[in-house]
């Protein structure tokens, strides 16, 4: 299931209320930064391994494949060094999200072709909706800021980080 | 892709060749040190030397950061080791391995959800026996590729005189046959290509490509050329792994097959594993033995015995004393351009078969199929299309809408089981298996990006 992000965006905005909050799917326990790594796979190895903090119930070795195949299918690296990995899982019943900082930008093979260095990956329960939609648009859009991305680029401590992601106004 | 090599024989080399050259970040590891200097001389690829399977060895050759191990050495053993090692100590996403042993490939249970951790097995005798007997099944194709799980061919044949297309617009070829559903992807005119309209003419001593269900293919031959007989009696020489395979297949099949086996414990023992084959001992280049045979009355003549010269000597001594086809299997690819429009019909070269099938697994976006056509010249490729209109490139379009690149046609669909072949109109939905043909293999890799999905697509 999917909307382009411009009319996800759209219908958001024609809604009254506002109840997406990065910090109902992102606690700080799943930030990083000072990332350093070597390739695209052991990015989402550690990525995955991210996502199980916090008691969520996954395992690293299922996440990293559901990332993998959604990653072959196409690239989530959606330019300007920022990657939005994500994937369905069957065993979910709620939305979760991981951000990790690199140090160095590294070959994603993103549209842009450039290199990466700010990760926000999402896994949604198998059964996607508008909603999951409407974060990845919104997360899109947070990531469209030069200016936010600039902060988080060069941020230093993973507390900073989530705060900055956690204050954002969509 | 960051794609770990071992082993650089025909295959490892050919692979690692064709993938360096797609933007691919390749390492190939080998005991010999000679066979790597020498690629590595006209390659950009990494190299190493070592034991494939020791971890220390994949670790140095960078496994952390690969997306693939194909393991393509001499050994199955070490092919399959170094699959367990990638999979347990470096969570390698995917993982090829060649297994030739039969013995092995018996055994479903070692590649099950308990066994081996390997996620595409290739066996180059199963592939070649399967390419053989589609030869043997269109008697008069060049070449016939499987798509859609065998559903959707593409058949390339040469069109004769007497063939009621030949000379005639292709767009008669709906008049000729109303009820068949066919596309021409290609036709190859001395060495020329050119993209099929409805007017073009088709000639005499063109090579034409086309795309039609599997029904249909022998109808859709018989426009090209008069239809040769139906095969009937088939004289493999060599009673090889190849050898023995087809032998079981084709007397399944309910044809009459003689084997001739040059080593006689051998042909004892491949008589107790075969019902009707008719088991010589003997040399399949004597010339004695193929008039006693009744060579002349084959109609397939097919020499599969591990040695090169062998198979081309008994294959033009067949065609000499009157075998009406003759095919031979060829190891060595400069044999293979020699032999190319001789006496001999149809060259078979295990290592293309066997590269194909294994770059079908190393392509991006959701490929299923990948086949070479006229030894690398053309391409064919069956991708799923995913997504919606807003995520796909593709979903959503009419076939003449589709951003194709040059050279490029679509061929045939399979949608939900149902096989239609591709109109301008046609409009591609959702989980569409789409058999592309392309005329420079270099566009690949636009039809691949066409067919990723858009960052939106959860």
């Amino acid at each position: 299931m999917s909307l382009p992000l411009t009319l996800a965006v759209h219908r958001h905005s024609d809604a009254k209320l506002d109840d997406t909050k990065i910090s109902n799917f992102l606690t700080p326990e799943r930030v990083e930064v000072h990332w350093q790594m070597s390739s695209k796979k052991r990015l989402l190895e550690s990525i995955a391994l991210l996502l199980t903090k916090g008691n969520v119930g996954l395992d690293k070795k299922t996440i990293f494949q559901i990332l993998t195949e959604r990653e072959r299918l196409g690239s989530t690296g959606i330019g300007k060094g920022v990657a939005l990995p994500h994937g369905r899982v069957n065993s979910l019943d709620q939305v979760i999200g991981a951000f990790a900082v690199l140090d160095s930008p590294l070959d994603y093979e993103a549209v842009d072709k450039q290199p990466v260095n700010l990760v926000f990956a999402l896994l949604v329960p198998a059964e996607a909706n508008e909603e999951h939609l409407r974060i990845l648009a919104h997360l899109a859009k947070l990531f469209n800021d030069s200016g936010l991305r600039k902060k988080l680029k060069t941020t230093r401590s993973a507390e900073e980080a989530y705060r900055i992601l956690a204050d954002w106004q969509f | 892709m960051k794609i770990i090599i071992l082993g650089a024989g025909q295959v490892g080399a050919s692979s690692a060749e064709i993938l360096a050259g797609e933007a691919n970040d390749i390492t190939l590891i080998d005991l010999d040190d000679r066979y790597l200097r020498k690629l590595q001389d006209r390659m950009d690829i990494r190299t190493l030397v070592g034991n494939a399977s020791s971890p220390t060895v994949l670790e140095e050759a960078g496994a952390e950061d690969a997306d693939l191990l194909l393991a393509v050495t001499n050994s199955d053993e070490i092919n399959m080791v170094a699959c367990q090692v990638a999979a347990c100590k470096f969570a390698t996403p995917t993982k090829i391995a060649r297994i030739r042993a039969n013995d092995y490939l018996r055994c479903e249970e070692l590649f099950g959800p308990d066994g081996l951790p390997i996620d595409v097995i290739i066996s180059p005798e199963e592939v070649v026996t399967e390419h053989i007997l589609r030869l043997i099944e269109y008697p008069g194709a060049l070449q016939v590729l499987d798509f859609a799980n065998g559903r959707i061919q593409l058949v390339g044949v040469h069109a004769y005189h007497g063939g009621p297309l030949v000379g005639h617009p292709l767009a008669e070829l709906r008049q000729h046959m109303p009820k068949i559903d066919a596309r021409v992807a290609a036709i190859f005119r001395k060495n020329n290509v050119l993209t099929p309209k409805a007017d073009t003419v088709i000639e005499a001593g063109d090579e034409v490509f086309f795309v039609a269900a599997k029904q249909h293919i022998r109808n859709v031959m018989s426009e090209m050329r008069r239809m040769d007989e139906r095969v009937t009696r088939v004289m493999l020489a060599g009673g090889g792994n190849i050898g023995f395979r087809l032998s079981r297949e084709l007397e399944g099949q309910n044809y009459n097959v003689k084997v001739i086996e040059s080593d006689f414990r051998r042909a004892e023992q491949i008589a107790d594993g075969l019902d009707h084959t008719v088991i010589l001992h003997g040399d399949a280049a004597d010339e004695e033995l193929l008039h006693q045979e009744n060579i002349e009355n084959m109609d397939i003549f097919c020499a599969v015995t591990n040695s090169d010269e062998a198979n081309i000597l008994s294959a033009m001594l067949a065609k000499k004393l009157g075998a009406r086809r003759v095919m031979a299997l060829i190891n060595r690819s400069v044999y293979v351009d020699l032999l190319e429009h001789g006496e001999i019909d149809i060259v078979i070269s295990p290592r293309t078969a066997t590269v194909g099938s294994i770059l079908a697994h190393i392509r991006r976006g959701d490929v299923v199929a990948v086949h070479s056509i006229r030894r690398g010249a053309a391409e064919a490729i069956e991708a799923v299309a995913h997504g919606d209109k807003s995520t796909s490139r593709v979903v959503g379009r009419g076939v003449r809408d589709l951003p194709l690149p040059p050279g490029t046609g679509i061929g045939a669909i399979l949608r939900d089981g149902q096989v239609l072949i591709a109109h301008k109109d046609t409009v591609i939905q959702p989980e569409d298996h789409v058999i592309l043909f392309m005329v420079d293999k270099r566009h690949i890799q636009d039809v691949e990006k066409l067919f990723q999905v858009d960052v939106t697509y959860i």
